[in-house]
């Protein structure tokens, strides 16, 4: 990533949209809508002074939800460009209301609220599509209650909480264990608050609220105006403090989760939703299981699939390594369900195919493997390009040129053409990179004989 | 007449693509409708089979 953003051969144009697209193959010309970010690329230094003043706190999309940022970020820590962006759907400033801290904050004087999108007209003489593919979103399979158990999550939110940089710092904290986590900070807010309240009146009088309260119950202090005030704050007080010591003696079981289940063929293979095979998701799934285990030796992890699809170079290797290793048990199975049991436990019901009966089994976390869909995106943006689609929304291609699209001089790579893993994804780029050229360079010649 | 080459979007493929021509020579736009390039793969911890760093 650094590289393109240093190669001198590379104008990056990141938060921007294709607006229009005229011509014909060696003579495109391009409209780009460079959207505002409201912060001035050329100035911007990216120290990231800005978001820790700014005060709205952001779900952050790039760690699916599972963590904050601010209206003003950076998409990731180490994105190319750093520079910043606001968020106009959160900024107070541009919401209408008084802020304007992180302009005051930025030594660099790169915030610019007034910024407009820009459009840009480019000419070029080949395009490469790789718009890149959606999660399928299982809410959609009721079975497997995505939105209503906090621990099931999706593969790529499961890679967010493995990772050293998430929001768990690459501990397996359990969403529902952090829900609480984040409650009891909650109350320890208002408990903070409550407490310095009470304190004043027990500094004024020396007494302890406690001894106060059960004399007032007891019809004491009725005219007393202060110390009826005194005990109405103990009383609040303790409202607040029953359920925190409730929630802290839960949080006191809680551990990393160590007891994990994948499914696979979420949305894929599933004649609901996509007949396609994803391809990549098994050993997705048998890669995060090793990780896993490497964060924790005794996490266990269950892989239920229709089978394992691990064709590449070295990745039946990996998978028999993953289950001699890495404590991987591979079950041939169709999950059918998904329920809550005690704990927060999601409870995994499914037919093991081998000993022909159906088992119930809990976990504490469970990975939905979802599928490759095709982005939401690809409908506008094929009817600006003028190439045609599949049935499922993925740019059509011939068996025999797997990288042209329909109409000449656009290409098309990764999981915009077909679900796909990384490898293939960049087997298939440089194969699209050298289409490109090649299409450029021969619609060159056929206007200079043309003139000739 | 100009002889660049567009490239939509900013993850793994395009960033691929993007490199390889603009070490042939080529000027190569690349547009990303997100603040930073990477895309999926940016989000992810380790790659199979190598686990090798995303990043």
């Amino acid at each position: 990533m650094l590289d393109v953003g240093r190669h001198p051969n590379i104008n990056l144009l990141a938060y921007s949209e294709i607006e229009k697209v005229d011509g014909e193959v060696g003579d495109f010309k391009v409209t780009v809508r460079r959207k505002a970010r409201y912060v001035e690329e050329e100035k911007c230094t990216g120290c990231g002074a800005c978001k820790e003043k700014c005060p709205t706190v952001v779900p952050d999309a790039f760690n699916e939800g599972l963590g904050e940022r601010k209206a003003i970020y950076s998409y990731f820590a180490q994105g190319i460009p750093s520079t910043h962006t606001i968020d106009p759907d959160h900024c107070r400033q541009l919401q209408g209301k008084k802020c304007g801290i992180c302009a005051k904050t930025c030594q660099a004087e790169a915030i610019n609220f007034d910024q407009q999108d820009r459009i840009l007209e480019i000419d070029v003489a080949a395009i490469i599509v790789c718009s890149g593919y959606d999660v399928f979103d299982p809410s959609l399979i009721p079975e497997y209650r995505y939105d209503q158990i906090p621990n099931v999550v999706t593969a790529i939110e499961f890679e967010r909480l493995l990772s050293a940089s998430g929001p768990t710092d690459g501990h397996l904290d359990r969403p529902s264990d952090r829900a609480i986590e984040l409650e009891i900070e909650a109350f320890e807010k208002k408990a903070k608050k409550s407490q310095k309240m009470i304190q004043k009146f027990e500094d004024k009088y020396s007494e302890t609220s406690a001894d106060l309260y059960a004399k007032y119950q007891k019809g004491e202090y009725k005219d007393d105006e202060d110390r009826v005030k005194w005990a109405e704050k103990y009383a609040a007080h303790l409202a607040v403090m029953e359920p925190l010591d409730a929630l802290k003696r839960k949080a006191e079981s809680f551990s990393v989760a160590k007891k994990l289940a994948f499914i696979q063929c979420v949305g894929s293979r599933d004649f609901r939703f996509f007949p396609f095979c994803s391809g990549y998701c098994c050993m997705h799934s048998i890669k995060e299981a090793i990780i896993a285990h490497e964060h924790e030796t005794e996490t266990t992890s269950t892989i239920f699939g229709m089978d394992i699809r691990a064709v590449g170079k070295g990745f039946e290797e990996y998978k028999v390594r993953g289950g001699n290793h890495s404590n991987i048990t591979y079950v041939r199975g169709r999950v059918a369900e998904i329920t809550e049991g005690p704990d927060s436990n999601p409870v995994v019901t499914y037919e093991d195919t081998k000993e022909r009966k159906v088992k119930s089994e809990a976990f504490d976390l469970v990975i939905l493997a979802t599928a490759c869909a095709p982005t939401k995106g690809i409908l506008e943006l094929s009817n600006i390009l003028g190439i045609e689609l599949d049935p499922y929304n993925f740019v059509k291609t011939s068996s025999l040129s797997p990288v042209d699209s329909t109409r000449p001089g656009i290409f098309v790579c990764g999981c915009a053409e077909s679900p796909m893993d990384v490898p293939e994804s960049v087997a298939q780029a440089s194969s699209a990179a050298e289409r490109a050229a090649e299409s450029a360079f021969q619609a060159d010649l056929k206007k200079e004989e043309a003139v000739a | 007449m100009s002889k660049d080459i567009l490239v939509i979007g900013g993850g793994i493929a395009g960033i691929q693509s993007s490199l390889d021509l603009a070490d042939m020579g080529k000027k190569v736009h690349l547009v990303e409708c997100l603040p930073s390039i990477g895309g999926k793969m940016a989000q992810l911890d380790k790659t199979f089979p190598t686990n090798d760093c995303a990043i």
